[in-house]
């Protein structure tokens, strides 16, 4: 099997897998508890907090663990309301996590902008630029769009935030990007930064908010405490541990490099049929999004993962619902979002599969093509 | 001694074949009850399950519900058919501030006080007892029944339970049901299934068209109608070949109608291996292009020898939705998978096709061929 959906999830290290039983079958002390063994839990824990902090070249702030991205990003949101006349800007290119909390904040009355995108992918920065005033209180962004790959410039929004509104939060979901892609977070002066530890083969169930100052937050979980209160629930320490030891194990620069190879590979051979069309987007070579001329994108994918081959749909797998909201937002036409697939790497596959897959892919759409056209 | 009082219905119609009948529908409530601990007794015009756990009770009240042939039942006492005994029985019924009426039933006429009076006497038993109590007849707040039967007990209950009424299933034979995904169809499955029809169940499906998901749904509806249906046989079979060479072949408008008439080839044919005396579908006239009266007849024209029966014809959308969500597999058939019939679906499909038309496109088809490889690839996958 070839799996090309590293965008949806990851496979887990071995290695992970084995410390996350070690911390499921022997060292499973709760580490809110007073002993010795349980206090060594949680040191362990504050190791993988500074790790998480290196790799965001973050000298300064706070890591929450979360049970994963969806929780991360409804923390940073959530926990940033504040009442009075406020307002939030949130790009229509985010995750549902970031994008359903919006539309709940407008539910419960809330002022809410939604940023359009660009035709590449990119959230619309001018728009970014005229909605910024002193009453803004966060603006929340993506920073690898999980179904395009785009990536957003953190450091264009981060400097018209400190001009035009100096007192809003920046978040970021980094869902896409944390281990993958070179991040400084000092420079990009970002306030909230949520990660997810199975998009990095990481366990699932398991993921962290960067906070880079946590007075103004306001935890939405309430309970024993834990996490200073950010996060009560006993911490995943199996999760948080094997997490620790993917990133540990990443290699960013190794990553992108061997991801650039595999996207420029596959890319080639797509892109020698006139019928198959790989969307221009300025982004993330951990993710191509293309489409299918006449072929639907799910039944192609059905079709592949018949022939071993693994691809996404991004979330344009619910048929009867009209279209995807990513690449509506871009412009794209209906035939082209009914027909979209999204391909992800990772750095665990070879060129000779890469290569593979590129065969198949080909060969399936162009027998699919032959039969529905 | 708690039991619980069966009621069965118009199965008396049915002259010398009403034993075939009650023995059917025994064996039906047997079959249902099998995890059960309980004892069956049959008496004349009712029936009493009794020595079942008491925590159980609700359990096995909510599984006869779903018995086809029962019409209504009761959790009552037991006593032994005597004035004193009915009366102790009686007194038990807590009344204070409550309007109430006594029923007699007295399908023993050898009781020595007559229905009406007796009811009389209970009633006026329960006035003393309850000094704040009332008599109502019209509009009582509580029943109190007393069903004097032959078999020399009397049973004395509050409330009656309507049950599915119909016929004992399996007593109207077997036949298939087309299964599509829909709302429409489960809904005639069950429609039947109370008409006394045991079922067998085909779906078509189209990958890489379709998802794998939308056969997990289709196994969960026939899973959801098995209360009702008992154990389903769901024959499955891929319809990508045929939906291809229509596509390939034939002018898109006919599309949906060509299909419907392979699918019903299939079906017939499939009757005839499986022993199955009909075919049923979810059709509902008028609902879509391909429900209309013309539509019917080309679809039906191609079944020769066995009747198309369609319980849905003249019921309304939302009376079928209705039903759908009584029986529990609405929540199931609106999950947004496609179906076969949403693949290659033409903009403007015909509405009044005809025959000859139909006919004459599939000259274009090697129609048995088609067929042939259908009941090749079939499935069969035993639900339970």
């Amino acid at each position: 099997m070839i799996y090309l959906d590293n965008a949806a999830t990851t496979k887990m290290y071995e290695g992970g897998a084995e410390l996350y039983k070690k911390y499921a079958c022997q060292s499973f002390y709760n580490p809110s508890a007073g002993y010795g063994e349980a206090i060594e839990i949680k040191k362990e824990l504050d190791n993988v907090r500074s790790l998480i902090k290196a790799k965001l070249n973050s000298s300064h702030g706070d890591v929450i663990f979360t049970g994963g991205a969806t929780e991360s990003n409804n923390l940073a949101i959530m926990g940033s309301r504040r009442n009075g006349k406020f307002e939030y800007i949130f790009s229509e290119g985010g995750h549902p996590s970031t994008y359903n909390v919006a539309k709940e904040l407008e539910r419960q009355g809330f002022i809410v902008h939604f940023v359009k995108l660009q035709e590449n992918g990119q959230v619309d920065y001018s728009q970014i630029e005229s909605l910024l005033n002193d009453k803004t209180r966060l603006i929340s962004v993506e920073h690898v769009s999980n179904e395009t790959g785009a990536i957003n410039d953190i450091l264009k929004i981060s400097k018209m935030r400190s001009l035009k509104a100096p007192k809003a939060l920046l978040h970021v979901d980094g869902v896409q990007a944390f281990c993958k892609i070179e991040i400084n977070i000092d420079t990009l002066n970002v306030d909230l930064y949520s990660l997810s530890a199975h998009k990095f083969h990481g366990p699932k169930g398991v993921g962290a908010l960067y906070v880079k100052n946590i007075e103004p937050l306001k935890s939405i979980v309430f309970g024993g405490g834990q996490e200073d209160g950010y996060r009560s629930g006993t911490e995943n320490v199996p999760g948080i541990m094997a997490m620790g030891y993917a990133i540990d194990k990443a290699d960013v620069n190794d990553n992108l490099q061997k991801a650039s190879k595999f996207n420029k590979l596959l890319k080639s051979m797509l892109e020698r049929d006139e019928h198959i069309h790989i969307n221009n987007i300025v982004g993330s070579p951990y993710i191509i999004s293309l489409w299918f001329e006449g072929v639907n994108g799910e039944t192609l994918m059905r079709a592949l993962s018949g022939r071993g081959v693994i691809v996404g749909t991004g979330s344009a797998c619910s048929t009867k619902k009209a279209g995807n909201r990513v690449l509506e937002s871009m412009g794209y036409k209906k035939e082209q979002i009914k027909s979209h697939l999204r391909i992800s790497f990772d750095e665990f596959l070879t060129e000779e599969e890469v290569r593979k897959a590129g065969e198949i892919i080909v060969e399936e759409y162009n027998k699919l093509r032959e039969r529905v056209l | 001694m708690k039991v619980i009082l069966l009621r069965f219905g118009p199965l008396y119609l049915k002259g010398n074949n009403r034993y075939v009948f009650e023995n059917m529908l025994i064996s039906n409530i047997k079959k249902k009850l099998c995890d059960e601990n309980f004892k069956f007794e049959k008496t004349f015009g009712r029936y009493v399950v009794s020595n079942y756990e008491k925590s159980r009770e609700d359990a096995i009240v909510q599984k006869l519900k779903q018995v086809f042939g029962l019409y209504s039942l009761s959790v009552a006492e037991e006593v032994v058919a005597s004035v004193d005994a009915i009366k102790n029985e009686i007194e038990k019924n807590e009344l204070d501030g409550k309007s109430f009426k006594v029923i007699v039933k007295r399908a023993d006429k050898n009781f020595p006080v007559p229905s009406m009076e007796f009811a009389k006497e209970l009633g006026g038993l329960l006035l003393d007892k309850n000094p704040n109590a009332s008599v109502d007849l019209y509009n009582p707040m509580v029943e109190v029944n007393v069903d004097i039967r032959m078999n020399g007990k009397a049973y004395i209950f509050n409330e009656t339970i309507k049950c599915q009424g119909g016929l004992p299933l399996g007593s109207a034979g077997k036949a298939m049901l087309l299964l599509s995904g829909g709302i429409d169809s489960p809904v005639a499955g069950y429609l039947m299934g109370k008409r006394g029809l045991e079922l067998e169940a085909l779906h078509f499906y189209s990958y890489p068209y379709t998802s794998e998901l939308a056969k997990e749904k289709v196994i969960t509806l026939a899973k959801e109608l098995t209360p009702y249906l008992g154990k389903i046989d769901l024959h499955v079979v891929s319809f990508t070949k045929v939906q291809e060479a229509i596509h390939m072949n034939c002018s898109s408008e006919y599309m949906i109608t060509l299909m419907r008439r392979i699918m019903m080839r299939v079906a017939e044919r499939l009757c005839e291996k499986y022993s199955l005396g009909a075919i049923v579908t979810g059709e509902s006239l008028g609902q879509v292009a391909s429900q209309t009266m013309n539509s019917m007849t080309v679809t039906g024209g191609v079944v020769n020898n066995k009747p198309i029966f369609r319980p849905c014809i003249a019921l309304d959308k939302e009376d079928i939705i209705e039903v759908a969500k009584d029986i529990g597999t609405y929540k199931t058939s609106v999950l947004p998978y496609e179906d076969c019939c949403t693949v290659f679906l033409p903009k403007n499909p015909v509405i009044k096709p005809t025959i000859e038309k139909c006919e004459k496109e599939e000259k274009r088809l090697n129609i048995e061929a088609l067929v042939e490889e259908c009941l090749a690839g079939e499935e069969i996958i035993e639900i339970k």
